[in-house]
């Protein structure tokens, strides 16, 4: 059993106009193990994509406060690829495309930065595993020599994301509004990939706007995110809530004085 | 450039007189060493190469190797180029359908008229210093003639070892008769042990309506410097493709041009280089549009290492009455250490108003949202950073027919750059 826990972390991020720090987060707590999943629910604009990006080392947003620790150790000081082999795995809302380079070749690099030098992953065993994922995830065989998401759709990228998921099997995955561009039918391919997963040794943190997302994978805990800060946790039902009510009518019976991004003055 | 013209003269003249070369080439041999003290040097902007030991006076001999053909009832086109032979296997289909792949002198000998209507007319001995030198004292020399109405299933593969203790000037010259059409695939070769320098010379005349499609890949690792110069004429409808690949070790000068000679004519020069150590490479990619409707495209890519130096000049001319011309560059570098220095010159020279032209230039650092994305899978840095410059390169890559040679380029980034991590 992994457990990843978030202690009042504060972050930062310069803005692009002003090149002033911004503060985004402002003390999130957190704490997950494996075996579960945690959904985070929450308006726009209030720092959940800045959380998952921080929790994977993305160079641009700076910790100011606070700790994120993988089975008791920091990872503040570990570069991006080192926190990955450590067990971490972010799906990202806007994967990069990179011409030359196989969604093939990519993945098998992924898996072999794992293991020993002296114990790569056969093309075989390789093979065999990617066949089966791709059944799984509804992809086309000849997505694995095309070149790493470039010309990808929309929805052909959130199923790459997961396919890698599913090869890589790592002990905690982030998932950045993984639903966002989908239609149902990905939707529910993209929820059978994740819930695959289930396992005691897997764990994940999903982050989106709606709860759509939640029916398909059910999640154990669900935190409510504003104002760069976890609000309210609560069960799946929290989530049922939100949506007959919105966001603005939790943050009202909460008391809190949080601007909503999109909210009409 | 440094050298002794007295003395070079002075065995220039005793290797003419004991060769017993066709008086074509003598005579052209001649008139270009006329051209050698008064010619200017290329100019390559921003980039300087004066001094380098380009003209020697190495060449003992002229004796450019006789081809030893070799007819084969396979596919495959295969010529191997070492100094002392040129060895060709042509399948006989083509020998019948009148192919020539042979050496410049046994060629000027069987055909003088088309030696004397081609050679040196691309490339002309008076137009720079180097070109008149190398005129003057090519040393090993190859033909490939594809007849009118020819077209080649397979590649034309080339592969030219320049192993030997003596300057090299290479030059091949590539006709395309009328509605021709193949690929040549060019790999050239040099080990660290050899100390002499190289000019190496590519004419291709594409006559109307052919199609030429030359890819390279050179690794040239030779101590001295390599100076290029390739040239196509294309005539009315003619396409050439280039997608040349520098991946030498030696400082290396010189320019891919092409000329769209003929109405509708086409040409697009993609390269690539990467630079390292102390090396230091300049290319002009010219492209000149001279009649209408003619469309020219520049794709340069280039990686720069450790404390090169790497310049890419576009050049795109459109000459007064071009019009409905196209003439569009892409210039790009990755300094990949701080060391590196590097240029990215667009250089449009536009004296006609009816055409499409464009350009994009960038001189930066590696992608770093790309490298983010590998990184985040576990990839390690140096390897995901190799992964993220052979996309940037990739565009140019792809470009090469064959597989084979794809595959070689890859390798021989990977390792240079693994070497230079």
């Amino acid at each position: 059993m992994a457990i990843l826990q978030i202690k009042d972390l504060h972050v930062a991020v310069k803005d692009e106009e002003t090149h002033q720090q911004k503060e985004i987060l402002k003390g999130v707590n957190l704490k997950m193990q494996t075996g579960e999943i945690h959904a985070i629910m929450g308006p726009n604009g209030t720092g959940k994509s800045t959380l998952s990006q921080t929790i994977m080392g993305h160079p641009n947003y700076h910790v100011t406060q606070g700790d994120i620790l993988l089975d008791g150790e920091s990872i503040l000081d570990m570069p991006v690829d080192e926190r990955a082999r450590k067990g971490l795995f972010l799906a990202m809302q806007y994967p990069a495309e990179i011409q030359g380079v196989t969604n093939a070749e990519f993945l098998r690099a992924a898996i072999n930065a794992r293991r020993p030098k002296d114990d790569q992953i056969s093309v075989m065993d390789f093979l065999q595993e990617l066949d089966q994922n791709l059944e799984l995830l509804d992809m086309k065989e000849s997505m694995t020599e095309r070149y790493l998401n470039e010309g990808f759709s929309g929805g052909e990228k959130k199923r790459n994301e997961i396919l890698q998921l599913l090869m890589i099997k790592p002990s905690f995955a982030i998932l950045d509004e993984i639903d966002s561009g989908l239609d149902i039918d990905a939707l529910k391919v993209v929820s059978r990939g994740v819930n695959s997963m289930r396992s005691p040794k897997f764990g994940s943190l999903i982050i989106t706007h709606y709860q759509r997302l939640l029916n398909y994978i059910v999640p154990d805990v669900v935190h409510v995110m504003m104002g760069g800060r976890i609000v309210k946790d609560g069960g799946p039902e929290l989530a049922k809530k939100l949506e007959a009510e919105g966001y603005a009518g939790l943050r009202d019976e909460l008391g809190l004085k949080i601007d909503l991004v999109d909210e009409d003055d | 450039m440094n050298f002794d013209y007295s003395q070079l003269k002075t065995q220039f003249q005793q290797t003419l007189a004991k060769s017993n070369e066709p008086a074509e080439l003598t005579s052209l041999r001649q008139a270009a060493f006329q051209q050698l003290k008064n010619a200017p040097l290329l100019k390559v902007t921003k980039f300087n190469f004066h001094n380098w030991p380009l003209i020697t006076n190495q060449v003992q001999s002229f004796s450019l190797s006789e081809a030893d053909l070799q007819l084969t009832d396979n596919e495959q086109v295969k010529v191997t180029v070492n100094p002392q032979v040129i060895a060709v296997k042509l399948p006989n289909s083509l020998k019948e359908q009148g192919v020539l792949i042979t050496d410049l002198v046994s060629a000027t000998r069987k055909y003088p008229q088309m030696i004397n209507k081609y050679l040196a007319t691309v490339i002309r001995p008076e137009e720079n210093q180097i070109a008149a030198y190398h005129t003057a004292l090519m040393n090993l020399g190859l033909i490939i003639y594809v007849p009118q109405n020819v077209q080649l299933d397979g590649p034309i593969s080339l592969t030219v070892n320049f192993e030997q203790q003596r300057t090299t000037n290479f030059h091949l010259l590539i006709i395309a008769g009328k509605n021709s059409r193949f690929q040549i695939i060019d790999h050239l070769i040099a080990s660290q042990q050899q100390e002499t320098p190289l000019t190496n010379f590519t004419e291709i005349i594409a006559n109307e309506n052919s199609e030429v499609h030359f890819s390279s890949l050179d690794h040239l690792s030779q101590k001295a410097p390599a100076y290029y110069q390739y040239r196509a004429a294309i005539k009315d409808y003619a396409k050439v493709d280039w997608a040349v690949g520098l991946m030498n070790e030696c400082n290396t000068v010189g320019e891919i041009d092409s000329e769209l000679i003929g109405e509708g004519a086409h040409a697009n020069s993609q390269l690539i280089a990467l630079t390292a150590n102390d090396q230091q490479l300049g290319i002009n990619n010219r492209v000149t549009n001279r009649s209408p409707h003619s469309q020219g495209l520049i794709n340069q890519r280039g990686v720069a290492l450790g404390n090169s130096r790497l310049i890419f000049n576009g050049i795109g001319q459109i000459i007064h009455g071009a019009h409905g011309s196209e003439a569009e560059q892409q210039n790009r570098l990755l300094m990949m250490s701080p060391h590196a220095s590097g240029d990215a010159n667009p250089i449009l020279l536009i004296d006609e108003n009816d055409v499409e032209a464009g350009h994009a230039a960038s001189v930066g650092k590696i992608n770093q949202d790309q490298l983010y994305y590998l990184l985040s899978r576990g990839i390690p840095r140096h390897q995901a950073q190799r992964m993220v410059i052979r996309g940037f390169l990739s565009a140019v890559i792809t470009a090469i027919a064959d597989r084979d040679v794809r595959q070689k380029m890859v390798n021989i980034l990977e390792r240079k750059l693994k070497e230079n991590a």
